[in-house]
């Protein structure tokens, strides 16, 4: 073997030194994408972690969770209070207290979410441009009032009483919507979530395609992950932008081969099992008194907050 | 025992040409892959880091290629500190990467050029070899791993031991001085496997370092002359002389690397220890 080795491996660098150019690298914009992949399954994997917590909603049966979340979104939608409205989001909030979720890092989640699909897209509205009402606070003043289409733009244009009082409304309801979400999905590990879906009589074939996709998931990003490391192993300067965009069509046209290959063999090894062409999951067990006397009690408390 | 102390003797005389000091490493903020690991790899050795499965192999070796970076702790190459802000920049970027290569476990991921021939070539082009200097490179790997026949062909279309070869001469092209393998000999068949041990034995003639991640220890066996022991606690068990660990029963099946094995000679139920390499009796 070793007269089969080219010559230009046995030389040595010229130097153990380097010139420290004083300029970094540019990772281009689709490879910071893949990290930001591989960030959301590590975001996957806490909620994970949490969600196996010794918590009061963690012990709750997800079918409760599941059959109650629904409910609460609708008592969220039908309230048109503020008051009533912040009754309930302090309600979320001391159940994430008592499941033992990390509520800074949460909320901030909210917080965020919420002023971006709540307030701002809400905002608009809160012009007397929309709807009449008691300017609050004005912006500013035209010469004239003008027509416009079915439009009536007013000589003084401003914020008004209603549109804020909308405005705030919507940007509650969307906060407490996500925080209801956030708390079944950190308190509830993602394959009981979709057992429990059973109780809505959804297929079981759809169930079990969603927890496939699920678990494909980890698998996809695993890979999407050591493509980046193997990439990243032998850069040595920047890529042009064309040149990172067919790396990623190859890579992508890989994932497509490999995925379909997974999927065949995961037939393969459901066939083997036994499948032909329904899907039969195992019976969920019995709820048990614990999880009825908090399903009650989340149905009283929903019907307070609806008539209160 | 005199080959462990002319061992010692040895390393002391060699440069230290990747140092890892009190490596912690935590997958998703929680769960340990690395605690407190220290190491030296010296110039020119071959040099194994064996573990049962999950004990942070793979993570080791990704560390010392700079492709993560630890949770606390240092890494050194040739005594400058590798780091995410160090890596920046472009001169030790290129001074970095082009001296330490590394052949992954999943051939599949390592290759991301459209053929065998583009991967070869992409190495000596990022290196900004001229064009006729890459592709003598590339043909003379070719012509080491027996690829030639295979040159314009996808990669997605080789079998499994010749991904592997791809897989190495893509980063042989780049002519590392430090070669970093992680399960080298996986999913290969034993022909393959062969050659890759006589390869791998042939470069480090040829003055390559050669550190490699695996829990086969008949590669250990006939490749290592050091090797560092994980542990399924993911430490540092031990680091020593190839023969003072493959002897060492007790710490094999510690570290899970080495099992009770039964099994049948003729009319007699067998037991014993089971890994390829240790002699045992067959008692009556």
């Amino acid at each position: 073997m070793r007269e089969r080795i080219p010559s230009f491996l046995f030389q040595s660098p010229s130097s153990d030194t380097f010139r420290l150019e004083g300029r970094s690298l540019r990772i281009p914009f689709l490879e910071k994408g893949l990290n930001h992949l591989a960030g959301m399954v590590r975001t996957i994997y806490s909620q994970w972690d949490i969600s196996l917590r010794e918590g009061i909603f963690q012990k709750t049966d997800a079918r409760i969770k599941v059959f109650i979340f629904p409910f609460f979104l609708v008592i969220v939608s039908l309230r048109k209070e503020i008051s009533s409205e912040i009754l309930i989001a302090l309600f979320i909030l001391s159940l994430m207290w008592f499941s033992r979720l990390p509520l800074l890092q949460l909320y901030k989640k909210i917080l965020f979410l919420s002023l971006i699909f709540g307030f701002l897209i809400a905002l608009p509205s809160a012009l007397n441009l929309f709807n009449d009402g008691e300017i609050l606070l004005p912006l500013f003043d035209l010469p004239r009032s003008y027509l416009f289409w079915i439009y009536r733009v007013p000589d003084r244009i401003g914020l008004t009483r209603e549109g804020l009082y909308g405005v705030v409304i919507l940007t509650l309801r969307v906060m407490n919507s996500i925080s209801l979400t956030f708390l079944i999905l950190y308190t509830t590990p993602f394959p009981q979530i979709i057992r429990a879906l059973k109780v809505f009589k959804v297929p079981d074939s759809l169930l079990i395609t969603l927890f496939l996709s699920y678990k494909y998931l980890f698998i996809f990003t695993k890979s999407v992950e050591e493509i980046h490391l193997a990439k990243k192993s032998r850069l040595l300067r920047e890529i042009p932008s064309h040149g990172a965009r067919r790396w990623i069509a190859e890579r992508i046209a890989f994932l497509v081969r490999r995925t379909r290959g997974k999927a065949e063999e995961v037939f393969k090894a459901m066939v083997s099992r036994g499948f032909s062409d329904s899907i039969q999951l195992p019976e969920t067990e019995k709820l048990k008194s614990r999880d009825w006397i908090t399903g009650v009690c989340l149905l009283l408390i929903g019907c307070v907050l609806l008539w209160i | 025992m005199c080959f462990v102390v002319d061992l010692i003797e040895i390393m002391e005389g060699m440069e230290k040409i990747i140092r890892l000091e009190n490596i912690d490493y935590l997958y998703h903020e929680t769960i340990s892959a690395l605690s407190d690991i220290t190491l030296d790899i010296y110039r020119g050795e071959q040099f194994a880091i064996i573990g049962a499965n999950g004990t942070g192999k793979t993570t080791l070796l990704q560390i010392m290629n700079g492709l993560i970076f630890p949770s606390s702790g240092k890494l050194f190459f040739k005594g400058n500190e590798v780091m995410k802000e160090t890596l920046r920049d472009k001169g030790f970027l290129r001074f970095f990467r082009e001296r330490v290569g590394y052949v992954f476990q999943d051939s599949d991921a390592q290759l991301f050029c459209s053929t065998v021939l583009d991967e070869l070539l992409y190495g000596p082009l990022q290196l900004k070899i001229s064009k006729e200097e890459a592709l003598e490179r590339a043909f003379e790997i070719m012509k080491m791993l027996n690829l030639e026949h295979l040159k314009e062909r996808p990669t997605y279309m080789l079998s499994g031991g010749e991904k592997k070869r791809v897989a190495i001469g893509s980063v042989l092209t780049m002519n590392p001085e430090v070669l970093l393998l992680d399960e080298p000999t996986n999913d290969l068949d034993p022909r393959t496997q062969v050659f890759l041990v006589e390869l791998l034995l042939a470069l480090n003639e040829a003055g390559k370092t050669i550190v490699f991640a695996t829990h086969d220890l008949e590669l250990v066996s006939e490749l290592a002359d050091r090797v560092a022991v994980l542990s399924e606690n993911h430490r540092l068990v031990r680091i020593d002389s190839t023969e003072t660990i493959l002897s060492d029963q007790d710490l094999l099946l510690e570290v899970n690397l080495i099992h009770e094995h039964v099994h049948r000679h003729g009319k007699i139920v067998h037991r014993h220890l089971h890994f390829h390499p240790l002699p045992h009796k067959h008692e009556d």
